[in-house]
């Protein structure tokens, strides 16, 4: 028998996941729109600028005429795709996984730790904890408790048995 | 029935983000055109210029294969010596290979390999101290093979030898002028190191020689071939500055070799065999043999020119090119040596004011050996103050009627240039102000590219092509008389004044 997990959600529950996904979705999808829209965008200063023990793997990214390019087409549509997918809610497992990586890559890239160089690119004080994390472990929260089969148009490729909101 | 009802339920809370959607696509419209425009504010309409056309000089192709090579020779193989031939894709052996890994050349050699061939060869070169001048005829070409380097006794059996067509000459400040003045009238062309001369009347006598003799002359400040300097000038042309009143300028430097005490290489192996004393004394009365003169001649105001002929005339001429001040009517001078003692007299305050009542401003200089942070120069107009290096920096002035409807937060520039940052690193304080201060990489025509190299480069083709330089000897001119009368001001104590009719200078 194929068992399906479903959730149980109150109202709220749906209610407040879905507004973190759609949150989550707006600022992926604005960060890469504005990106695809600035002309002459490039990750470059940004990998150039990388601090901490993985620092030298980005600047070579952002040296190497080969992959620049290729971050930047990832970067840009990755983040709108990302972005858009949260959003209508389709395709979302997937989404939150590349979602999380990205984001993995940006904290990375500056890492929030005591001894390094201060931090221009950053506002607020971090220590381990900024908000790359924080939206890395908001899209794990939402992988565990998916609502696009409920407030997304995974809704509609789900077979009859899941058009049901609680058991 | 049921499952109908169900179903348009579903429908609409499957559908229930995408008014939001709907929402933010509307409205990224106007917000992106507001963020962009904001990130790239159009510099033309805030600064209030038609256009600017100095970004947009393309790289002149170089005259160098039009003719017959050039033949040039080296006087003073020291270390700018050896920095002018790693310019013209000349290096020592060890020195290629200490920057060769993996069989490839670092980058700041690389580029000089790359840089277009300006058609010349290094034939032959004269140094007061035989170990440099063994070196440099060591040198070997990085872009073809190299036919042997001749070494001079001196440099007057070089400008002897006709098959030699121009010289370089990087010794002493004190020897610049016989050299090139000799030089000249033997017919070779000339590049000359920065600080044009030693003396003022060292300065008009190698001008009158120049125009003479009519040999094609550069002074070697590489300023003139960066871009934002041509950026400033334009800018200052257009009237985005308004009135100026006051330049600031200034030497910062905090450490023993930043104040020319320096080891050399090979000081070891130097003395009176080795060195030709008598040759390096030129015109400087006789004194006995001493090594620390012979190697920090900087310090010492009977063979240099003080930090003023050092670091001030590089800055000078930055602000000569996007001013065009030519000579002050008078100087006033005042500093003395207060830390590094038993070395030479040269001075580590100093405080010198250029005045120039028909421009209605005035230059300040401020100079300290014990503090090092870095500076850039600054042009203060009436709308605006111009932060000028490699960079420029524009702020607007409260009192500013041209930029009284700019939006400014404090400390923020209403224009920024920023030259291609994809430089190597440098590790030296003095070195990083180097490069900060224009006189490395410059950027033009999209490429990155050393400011010196272009300045010889332009040197080669007027002699090719008859063509101006850019820092000829109307402007060397301008540089050697304007320092040398703030070190006539700080040796005398009083005002100095130039009598323009006359070409000298009046103390007090």
């Amino acid at each position: 028998m194929n068992h399906k997990r479903v959730h149980c959600y109150t109202g709220w529950q749906i209610f407040g996941l879905t507004l973190l996904r759609v949150l989550i979705g707006w600022h992926f999808l604005y960060e890469g729109l504005i990106k695809i829209y600035t002309p002459g965008w490039s990750a470059n200063p940004y990998l150039s600028g990388a601090l901490g023990p993985l620092a030298p793997l980005f600047k070579n990214i952002a040296h190497s005429k080969i992959m620049l390019p290729v971050v930047d087409i990832l970067n840009e549509w990755g983040l709108v795709m990302i972005g858009l997918s949260l959003f209508i809610g389709f395709l979302t497992k997937p989404a939150k996984l590349f979602g999380i990586l990205l984001l993995l890559f940006y904290y990375l890239a500056y890492p929030p730790f005591s001894g390094l160089v201060a931090n221009t690119w950053v506002e607020g004080n971090y220590w381990i904890v900024n908000k790359n994390l924080i939206e890395m472990a908001a899209l794990f929260v939402l992988y565990l408790f998916p609502t696009s089969q409920i407030t997304g148009l995974e809704r509609f490729f789900q077979g009859e048995d899941a058009f049901i909101d609680k058991v | 029935m049921k499952k109908n009802n169900i179903l348009r339920r579903d429908f609409l809370k499957g559908l229930s983000t995408l008014p939001f959607l709907g929402w933010f696509a509307f409205g990224f419209k106007d917000n992106i055109t507001r963020e962009i425009t904001k990130k790239q504010p159009d510099y033309h309409e805030i600064l209030r210029i038609k256009q600017l056309d100095s970004p947009k000089e393309k790289l002149i192709p170089s005259a160098a294969f039009n003719g017959k090579q050039l033949r040039f020779g080296l006087v003073g193989n020291g270390w700018r010596g050896e920095q002018l031939l790693h310019t013209l894709s000349y290096a020592h052996p060890e020195t290629i290979e200490k920057n060769t890994s993996n069989g490839k050349l670092s980058g700041h050699f690389q580029q000089f390999v790359d840089n277009e061939d300006v058609n010349v060869e290094f034939a032959g070169v004269c140094d007061t101290f035989k170990v440099y001048a063994d070196r440099g005829a060591a040198f070997q070409s990085l872009k073809h093979s190299t036919p042997p380097i001749r070494i001079y006794k001196n440099y007057r059996e070089m400008i002897a030898d006709h098959t030699i067509d121009a010289i370089l000459i990087a010794t002493p400040d004190h020897t610049h002028a016989q050299i090139a003045i000799d030089a000249a009238k033997a017919g070779k062309h000339i590049y000359l190191e920065k600080p044009m001369t030693h003396t003022i009347e060292e300065a008009v006598e190698l001008r009158n020689v120049i125009k003479d003799t009519g040999v094609v002359f550069q002074l070697g400040h590489e300023n003139r071939q960066q871009m934002s300097f041509k950026i400033g000038r334009e800018m200052y042309r257009k009237g985005v500055l308004g009135d100026v009143t006051l330049v600031r300028t200034n030497t910062h430097r905090n450490s023993p070799d930043g104040a020319w005490i320096r080891n050399r290489p090979f000081e070891d192996l130097a003395n009176e065999e080795s060195i030709d004393w008598k040759e390096f004394l030129g015109k400087a009365e006789w004194q006995p043999f001493d090594k620390r003169k012979y190697f920090n001649w900087q310090r010492y105001s009977q063979f240099g020119t003080s930090i003023t002929g050092n670091n001030f005339s590089h800055q000078y001429d930055c602000i000569n090119q996007v001013l065009n001040l030519g000579i002050p009517e008078s100087v006033v001078a005042i500093g003395g040596q207060h830390y590094y003692k038993g070395h030479g007299d040269i001075p580590d305050v100093l405080n010198a004011v250029f005045h120039y009542p028909d421009r209605g401003l005035a230059i300040i200089y401020d100079a300290s050996l014990k503090h090092g942070i870095y500076r850039p120069s600054q042009i203060l107009g009436s709308e605006a103050r111009m932060d000028i290096d490699r960079e420029i920096r524009i702020f607007k002035d409260n009192g500013s009627k041209r930029y009284k409807n700019i939006e400014t937060h404090p400390g923020v520039p209403i224009y920024h240039y920023e030259a291609n940052k994809d430089v190597d690193a440098f590790t030296s304080a003095t070195a990083q102000a180097y490069i900060a201060g224009g006189y490395g990489p410059t950027y033009i025509d999209g490429k990155v590219i050393d400011a010196t190299y272009l300045h010889l480069k332009e040197w080669f083709d007027a002699i090719r092509t008859g063509a101006r330089t850019s820092c000829n000897i109307d402007v060397g001119f301008e540089e050697a008389v304007t320092f040398n009368l703030a070190n006539l001001a700080y040796c005398h104590k009083q005002t100095v004044t130039w009598d323009k009719m006359n070409e000298k200078a009046i103390i007090g």
